[in-house]
């Protein structure tokens, strides 16, 4: 890959915010992992192909709230972006089936944040 | 009308209905003014605020409600769900109390993917430093800033910088002490785990600031997984440019390796891991020089924590002034702390210098999670000391807590209840500098084994009066004699339970009994007869058969062949065992 010079960054930033619109992200930081999210990483990628719901799914690091993982966060088009804790099997089918195909936001299982950023 | 959504939950403390009946109560109204289909009504698991009612946040006006009562729905439906007008006397703003800058893109960015840091305004920093600031043009912004260590020492980090940059050497080498070992933290491995690319960054510009072209990551074997993520954005900032030669077009050039610590606590020590990494054993030597004039190999190297490092982007692309702005006057910006033990949430959470630790530990932690009696924090690891209930409300940074006795360290804070018995806790952290002294000198290879034997005898119920004062004389002697940081702290937690909680050790002592319940040999096991409900299932458990007795007539514990051992407490199901 050719070398980055200061003229690719806009290019860069265009491009990966001009990503996927619809996304599931999963904490798999060690914390995460310990807590199930691997499990849960498989259980939303075997129910998504399924479903065969064009959704990108990625990972992610530590939110920092290791009392509540795993936890993915889900951004649906015309849904507001949630994040949802202790995801286990069942639930991450739930998602899948409920969020994204059924276009409902789970019961039970949103974890709301309240932090300030110290810079955007 | 649009599309709304209600996030509710009843955040009062022991409610475990409160949400679904008010959610019926809610729904039912919803119905009745026809609102059902437009309005998406959510339970939520956790609001992430404590103790305030029922809670409702209203999307996409994103307006908060607190202490909603059921005569409050038709107000909400009416001029919210409606209008998209606030009720006023029921608003409640949620206190932003983290402020996220090391930790805002972990847990956002893909770690394995160095176009979602470019996205994030990542490199941006180093790219404004190539182009257009001289080397110490950056150490100013950062000795500007008041940036300081966030290892544990509190360093200025520009003025190391400038040490380093002002050494005569021809080679210099910038390190990132990633051996984090202090028992209950974990900020450095999420920092590497989640956005490794924010340190690497840092690194780069050290090495710009100070002339140097190679850099190494000392992270411990411990940490497989920020190994390997670290590795892998190595891999991709070289393969883009980033390292090598002619960074960015520029004429700055420089390379970063990983080196592995091999699990030995006194590794994280500057000097200790210097040896390591020349493949030498670890163990520190006597500072004066400093590493910032003789470090690797001889030559004037710069050693900077993970959560330092991450820092420096910010910092250089959003100018020392903003950084400035944020926290205490002696200490600036924000500290991540890992907050465990007792309390309810735990986890990392980043909060800007000056935040008071009630705070912490209650309002973002939500307090103890057992619902018992808060009783001290214990902050800096095995060099920190613990903070009492009276304290609670000082305003944590740098010079706070070395006046209360301990120290920010790296960051790790455990909380404790009316269980956790101090002596223990004390004898708890001796123990993990007894194990990880590396035994070249002596006050901390002997003194630290001393004050073990001690604390160990006040546990078991051997403790006399003097032994107060002797721990004190050992502490003070390790504090003065001993080489490296390890062994001139090691004794801060034995000072600061002193300190604090001199009447627990007496009690151990003169009584010979332990408050908190948690010493072994000192308590006696005793069953409720009016409790018990003769199951047997303590005499089945019981290793020394010294529980004797039958279904009928119950049973008794015979103290004579009684080893302390607890395990009769733990099964009885109905709380009929009594520690005295």
């Amino acid at each position: 890959m050719a070398a980055l010079t200061g003229n690719d960054f806009d290019a860069i930033k265009a491009k990966v915010q001009g990503g996927a619109k619809n996304w599931i992200k999963v904490g798999m930081s060690t914390c995460g992992i310990a807590a199930g999210a691997g499990k849960t990483y498989r259980v939303l990628e075997d129910e998504l192909s399924k479903q065969g719901h064009p959704v990108s799914l990625l990972t992610c690091g530590c939110l920092g709230m290791c009392y509540a993982e795993p936890l993915v966060e889900v951004c649906i088009e015309g849904l507001p972006r949630v994040v949802y804790c202790r995801v286990s099997e069942e639930c991450a089918r739930e998602i899948v089936r409920g969020h994204v195909m059924g276009r409902k936001l789970l019961q039970d299982y949103i974890l709301a944040m309240h932090y300030e950023e110290a810079f955007s | 009308m649009s599309e709304k959504t209600v996030l509710l939950q009843d955040t009062t403390a022991g409610s475990t209905t409160g949400t679904s009946d008010f959610f019926g109560v809610f729904k039912a109204a919803l119905r009745e003014s026809d609102l059902a289909d437009n309005v998406r009504l959510v339970r939520v698991a956790d609001m992430g605020v404590y103790n305030q009612g029922v809670v409702m946040t209203i999307l996409p006006e994103n307006i908060t409600y607190a202490n909603v009562e059921a005569h409050d729905i038709k107000r909400i439906i009416g001029v919210t769900l409606k209008h998209g007008n606030p009720v006023k006397d029921l608003l409640y703003q949620p206190k932003f109390r983290q402020m996220r800058l090391v930790l805002k893109n972990c847990g956002r960015l893909d770690p394995g993917s160095i176009d979602d840091y470019i996205a994030a305004d990542g490199y941006r920093a180093l790219l404004k430093a190539v182009e257009q600031k001289t080397p110490d043009e950056v150490i100013a912004e950062l000795k500007a800033s008041g940036l300081r260590g966030r290892g544990g020492g509190g360093y200025s980090t520009g003025l190391k910088w400038q040490f380093t940059r002002e050494a005569a050497g021809e080679l210099k080498y910038v390190i990132c002490n990633a051996d984090e070992g202090d028992p209950g933290a974990y900020m450095d491995r999420s920092v590497l785990e989640g956005n490794p690319h924010s340190v690497i960054e840092g690194m780069l510009l050290a090495g710009y600031a100070i002339g140097s072209s190679q850099g190494f990551f000392y992270i411990r074997a411990e940490y497989p997984l920020a190994i390997e993520r670290v590795q892998k954005a190595l891999d991709q900032a070289r393969e883009r440019g980033l390292l090598g030669n002619h960074i960015l077009g520029s004429d700055f050039s420089m390379d970063i390796e990983i080196r592995l610590g091999a699990g030995a606590f006194v590794c994280g020590e500057e000097t200790a891991l210097i040896a390591s990494i020349e493949g030498k054993r670890g163990t520190p030597v006597p500072r004066p020089p400093y590493p910032s004039v003789r470090g690797l190999w001889g030559m004037p190297t710069c050693i900077n924590n993970v959560e330092t490092l991450a820092n420096v982007a910010p910092i250089l692309l959003h100018g020392a002034d903003w950084f400035a702005g944020i926290g205490t006057q002696t200490s600036k910006g924000t500290k991540v702390f890992a907050l465990t033990g007792k309390v309810r949430n735990s986890g990392l959470v980043e909060v800007p210098m000056g935040t008071t630790l009630r705070e912490i530990v209650f309002d973002i932690g939500g307090g103890i999670a057992s619902g018992r009696a808060f009783k001290a924090v214990q902050t800096g690891g095995p060099s920190g000391g613990v903070i009492p209930e009276k304290y609670l409300d000082t305003p944590v940074d740098y010079d706070n807590l070395q006046k209360l006795g301990s120290i920010m360290g790296s960051g790790g804070m455990i909380v404790m209840d009316e269980c956790d018995c101090m002596v223990d806790i004390a004898k708890f952290y001796i123990k993990f500098c007894v194990d990880e002294s590396c035994g070249k000198c002596a006050p901390c290879r002997i003194g630290g084994y001393q004050i073990l034997n001690i604390l160990e005898g006040i546990t078991q119920g051997r403790g006399t009066l003097q032994d107060l004062d002797r721990l004190i004389l050992i502490a003070r002697a390790m504090k003065m004699g001993s080489l490296c940081g390890l062994g001139q702290t090691a004794a801060n937690p034995v000072i600061s339970t002193l300190a604090y909680f001199e009447d627990e050790y007496r009690e151990h002592i003169v009584n010979r009994r332990c408050p908190a319940r948690k010493c072994r040999a000192l308590l006696e096991f005793n069953i409720i007869r009016h409790l018990c409900k003769k199951c047997g299932l303590c005499a089945r458990a019981c290793p020394e058969k010294a529980i004797t007795g039958d279904r009928e007539h119950g049973y008794s514990i015979d103290t004579e062949k009684c080893i302390h051992c607890g395990v009769c407490f733990d099964v009885c199901k109905f709380s009929a065992v009594e520690r005295i």
